[in-house]
């Protein structure tokens, strides 16, 4: 067996997880190669132009604060920038910005192909390599095979995809571009159980052909908010969004057609996401809605090409033509790319570590769609991760992991590989047990020391990271020394005084006329930092009692058997997986909180001391 | 412990006809074995289904009671465990022989709750039902058995499990504004107070059931009083069926004070005979109106008797001034003897109490009687709310309660829903201990259900 070439990492799949893999593993000094099947659609965004929003601009935050690049490349191709949920409070505050989504595309692979010890690949990997359940290598449709001590497979929606429009599919993994059928075989045979999801993108328009003025202009925030906390340059909204609506016409056209749909007649078996309902799923569960909003996007400067967020549809193309011609506006949208549904296999996600490493296969890390997610934000997440943990695995260093209190990127992960995803996997805010504490203002504070200790930060940034937190804590002091009376005569320190619902901090710094110097984003830091002051020190509480009951050693030779009030399922799982402390128990997928309490009470009544705990069985590590 | 046999009468003694024995354990099989014959002789016992037999009394070396054996292999047990059950004629003299002649084959007498102990601590059943059948146990009356029962098989059927909708709904509503703020929805800060109110609402009428939930645990007190000779131990009498207390012609027979149960459709009542709470002629007299009068002030109603054979006196006046803060009815006695009394001036008096004319000693009425006592003190439950019996399920209540009315007070102040909504989060562990626990997941799921968000 000939192999042209030997890596430490080959990444397949250059998406948003493959970049981001690839990027944190060749900054990490592993020698990576990314493999895709056109170099042309590195870090192409599938569906809608924009990144961000809520709980995903908190990921792109997250994954800046580590030294990831998709925080950076959203700012330097963002056209149109807005900070959501301005009127609430700063922890449910996200920004969400459009990209011109060529210019992303470029960008991105022109910045991959200028990182050290990363090697951009194009073919269709057709077989991944393996020995003695650990991972050799790859080979390729092209006939090449190469040797790599670690595989980051992120293939997004390429696994046996089929499109479907109306009642007529086709094999594909994105809209004329070829599925990876051998690959998706391929990884039944290794072992992954493997299951069917579906998802959609709606008609792009030529914009020449809308008119304008027929819809509400949107027009992105006067003071930009950038996702990382590195960006330097000035960002500009360059174009406006639209909003629109459909007609009561509209729902009696969908309904004309719902037998021609394959979500409706049955064709498509393919679980489909909640949160991006087709228009007919749409008009079909709320048939009294009189309307339903939607927005036209631009996708891009260069382009005439316009996105129709909000009406995403796997109806035939008559059905897209005579939806548009019942929207004022849109009578006379000419269709550049029709919409379509997509059906793809994706792996049971409760098969991974909490590392995104198989548990089947030693040294294969899954990341993006393929575990269930959808979203370019929590594939770039799973992408930085995994990358990092193969990086380390190599290295033979402790593996990384986020808790949920940590980070969204914890929530995530820990959420996938423990409770399993039944449809496209989206992250909310509500997801998370400490939103008050995982804000955007604060990702640097949370994880910037990580991501500077694993490498992915440099030193500069890092230097400018704790220059922040000096200036940011003096401004605290200040703010706890100074006082101030009320209008009820009550002496207050600042501090006290900004917890008032209805005091601003910008005001009162202004009205003492301070001379802080911060930031837009400093500011808005120290304001949640008082506001939230009361839960975040319960929480902390919280956090640091639940971390003592996870660090509660099980015994290496207890019976979970022998545990009372276990379901016979649950100690089956413990007695497989055996886990070494209750914090590794709770991560076993279908652990309940109760089984949880009485492995907990057992455990308290045994009171045994058992060995130190590491996240995955073969991890193999040489220092601490 | 759990390595031993166990055995128990498992039908409340005096309930019906029917008897069962039941057993669980490793060596319930052949312990039923020593003490049961089949009536085919050599007869294999299957498993689930009842086999007929005759009871051996393996010292006496006799036959003494034809019965049934079922056999229930674990692990498709209530408890788990191997189990048998053996029913036969519920007179207690037999059951009681089935439960000796058991022990002495080497089961144990189960300790109170222990089937329901070792069905939790085998997985079985959960914490919540665990207690809904310790109350089937314990049931004192027929009523409450049946709510237990109904809590048994994990339907906490009515306001308990629709508090848990309700806090998902609140959740959602919040949950579904911060998470999707560019889309138009059908939620405002409005509707939100209005289903936190209604939600504060329902869950401080639960607490407040916790007392009715009491009374029905604990059984319905009625003590019987009124000045003396009045009827009051007749009464008792009639209403028992039986001779019970002495009845003469002569004021101040009843000195102490007695108390008895009546069974009524579906329900028990304490009954209680007490001395006549006039004037005392003789010193033991005075002590038992002192112990008489503390007696009624505890009971859950009061049965307030007149004589109206005689003409209304200022002591009865005070008798029902004394009375009338509690659940009383005004029962006029001796309606078979021509009538002194103004009922109409006493009824009056009397205001919203409810009464009745009735002859203790000829019967007149006491069905009526009866059916009033029913009506007052046990409600209809099919129609009526949920009722909580447990301290535990009031005190989660309570502090549930507590978060709400902290968001609502926040909410109030004009403080932003992320931070409101913290308090509201608070209670989701709480509602799992209560009712079906809540994940993420649900909220969202939720929002998906009732709002068309989306894109
Ligand atoms: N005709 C008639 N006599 C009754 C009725 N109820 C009670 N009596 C008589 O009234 C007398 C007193 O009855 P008790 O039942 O002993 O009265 P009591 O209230 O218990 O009296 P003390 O225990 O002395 O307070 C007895 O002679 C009863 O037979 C009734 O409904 N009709
Ligand atoms: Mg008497």
């Amino acid at each position: 067996m000939k192999f042209v070439d030997e890596y430490d990492v080959i990444v397949i799949g250059a998406g948003h997880a493959g970049c981001e893999a690839a990027y944190a593993t060749s900054t990490m000094g592993m020698k990576t190669c990314l493999i895709t099947i056109h170099l042309e659609t590195i870090a192409q965004m599938s569906c809608n132009p924009a990144i961000g929003g809520l709980a995903k601009g908190h990921l792109v935050r997250e994954i800046d604060a580590l030294g990831g690049i998709m925080g950076l490349l959203a700012d330097e191709t963002g056209i149109h920038f807005r900070l959501l949920n301005r009127s609430r409070g700063g922890a449910v505050q996200a920004p969400r910005a459009q990209s011109d989504k060529a210019l992303y595309r470029l960008t991105m692979k022109s910045w991959l192909e200028d990182v050290p010890n990363l090697t951009l690949f194009q073919g269709i990997v057709t077989e991944i390599l393996i020995k003695n359940k650990k991972i050799q290598g790859i080979a390729t449709l092209e006939g090449n095979r190469l040797l790599a001590k670690a595989v980051i497979l992120t293939p997004g929606t390429f696994l046996n995809g089929l499109i479907h429009i109306g009642l007529h599919s086709y094999p594909a993994g994105r809209a004329n571009e070829p599925a990876s059928l051998e690959l998706a075989e391929n990884l039944k045979k290794i072992g992954l159980r493997t299951f069917r999801l579906k998802t959609g993108t709606p008609m792009r328009l030529d914009k020449h052909t809308i008119e304008w003025d027929k819809f509400t202009p949107q027009p992105g925030d006067k003071d930009p908010v950038a996702f990382s906390f590195r960006t330097q340059k000035k960002l500009e909204n360059k174009i406006l969004c639209y909003i629109g609506y459909t007609t009561p016409k509209t729902h009696k056209i969908i309904g004309k057609y719902l037998d021609k749909s394959p979500l409706f007649s049955g064709k498509i078996t393919g679980i489909g996401p909640r949160y991006c309902p087709s228009i007919e799923d749409k008009v079909v569960k709320f048939p009294h809605h009189q309307r339903h909003q939607f927005f036209l996007e631009p996708e891009g400067l260069e382009t005439a090409e316009t996105y129709v967020n909000g009406i995403s549809s796997s109806l035939p193309l008559e059905a897209q033509k005579e939806i548009l011609k019942s929207i004022p506006g849109l009578d006379q949208a000419k269709i550049l790319r029709p919409a379509y549904g997509i059906e793809y296999d994706a792996v049971v996600p409760t098969q991974l570590c909490p590392t995104l490493e198989t548990q089947a296969i030693q040294n294969l890390f899954l990341a993006g769609q393929i575990n269930g997610t959808s979203g370019y934000e929590e594939a770039a997440a799973q992408g930085l991760m995994a990358g990092i943990n193969a990086a380390l695995k190599i290295k033979k260093k402790k593996p990384f992991t986020l808790r949920r209190d940590e980070a969204y990127i914890g929530v995530l992960i820990d959420d996938l590989i423990t409770k399993g995803v039944e449809e496209p996997y989206r992250l909310f805010t509500s997801r998370a047990e400490y939103r008050l504490l995982l804000r955007i203002d604060n990702p640097d504070q949370r994880l910037t020391p990580y991501g500077y200790r694993l490498g992915l930060i440099s030193e500069k940034d890092y230097e400018s990271f704790q220059n922040k937190q000096k200036k940011v804590q003096k401004v605290k002091n200040l703010l706890q020394k100074e006082k101030i009376k009320t209008e009820s005569r009550e002496t207050l320190s600042l501090w006290e005084f900004v917890k008032k619902p209805e005091v601003k901090l910008q005001n009162v710094i202004e009205y003492k006329k301070f001379q802080v110097n911060l930031s837009d984003e400093e500011m808005r830091h120290v304001e949640s930092e008082i506001k939230y002051e009361g839960y975040l020190k319960k929480q902390e509480k919280e956090i640091a009692r639940i971390r003592k009951i996870d660090s509660v050693k099980i015994p290496e030779n207890t019976d979970f058997r022998k545990i009372p009030g276990l379901t016979r399922e649950v100690a089956e799982k413990l007695e497989k997986v055996r886990p070494r402390s209750i914090g590794e128990a709770k991560k076993i997928p279908g652990m309940t909180p109760a089984a949880t309490v009485n492995l907990h009470i057992f455990l308290r009544i045994q009171q045994r001391k058992g060995p130190h705990p590491e996240e995955c069985s073969t991890w193999n590590i040489k220092d601490s | 412990m759990l390595e031993d046999t166990i055995v128990a009468i498992s039908t409340p003694v005096g309930w019906g006809g029917l008897g069962v024995v039941r057993l669980s354990g490793k060596r319930s099989l052949p312990v039923a074995k020593k003490i049961f014959r089949p009536k085919k002789k050599g007869a294999k016992i299957p498993g689930r289904r009842p086999l007929l037999g005759n009871l051996f009394d393996f010292e006496q070396k006799e036959f003494f009671e034809e019965a049934f054996l079922t056999w229930h292999p674990q692990p498709h047990t209530y408890t788990r465990e191997d189990m048998v059950e053996i029913s036969c004629h519920g007179s207690p003299v037999i059951l009681e022989q089935v439960v000796r002649l058991a022990i002495k084959a080497g089961a144990r007498h189960a300790h109170p709750g222990e089937f329901t102990l070792r069905a939790y601590l085998n997985g079985r059943i959960d914490i919540l039902q665990a207690e809904a059948v310790n109350d089937l146990i314990r049931a004192v009356s027929y009523k409450q058995a049946k709510i237990s029962f109904h809590q048994l098989e994990g339907r906490l059927s009515g306001q308990i499990s629709s508090l848990r909708d309700q806090v998902l709904h609140l959740l959602s509503q919040i949950e579904a504004r911060i998470e999707f703020p560019e889309e138009r929805l059908r939620t405002s800060t409005e509707r939100t107070a209005r289903t936190l109110e209604n939600l504060i609402q329902s869950i401080i009428k639960l607490i407040d059931s916790y007392d009715l939930g009491k009374a029905l645990t604990e059984g319905i007190t009625l003590a019987i009083t009124g000045l003396a000779n009045v009827g009051k131990s007749t009464l008792f009498n009639s209403l028992l069926e039986k001779d019970r207390a002495i009845v003469t012609p002569h004021p101040g027979t009843t000195r102490d004070y007695l108390s008895e149960k009546m069974e009524f459709k579906d329900s028990v009542f304490t009954l209680i005979d007490m001395a006549g709470l006039g004037k005392p002629l003789h010193p033991v007299e005075k002590e038992g109106i002192k112990r008489g009068k503390r007696l009624a002030s505890q009971a859950d109603g009061i049965l307030l008797l007149l004589d109206i054979s005689r003409k209304e006196s200022s002591e009865d006046f005070r008798l029902i001034d004394m009375f009338k803060d509690k659940k009383t009815i005004l029962l006029f006695n001796k309606i078979d003897l021509p009538q002194k009394m103004n009922t109409e001036e006493v009824k009056n008096r009397a205001k919203s109490i409810s009464t009745l004319e009735i002859s203790a000693l000829k019967g007149t009425n006491l069905g009526k009687l009866k059916a009033t006592i029913h009506a007052l003190f046990i409600p209809d439950l099919e129609k009526d709310q949920d009722i909580i019996f447990h301290m535990r399920e009031k005190l989660i209540l309570e502090e549930i309660l507590a978060f709400l009315v902290e968001g609502q007070h926040l909410l109030e102040q004009g403080y932003s829903e992320e931070v409101y909504v913290e308090e509201f989060r608070k209670t989701i562990p709480l509602i799992g201990r209560l009712t079906g626990e809540i994940r993420s997941d649900d909220i969202i799921n939720d929002i998906f259900n009732r709002f068309c968000v989306g894109k």
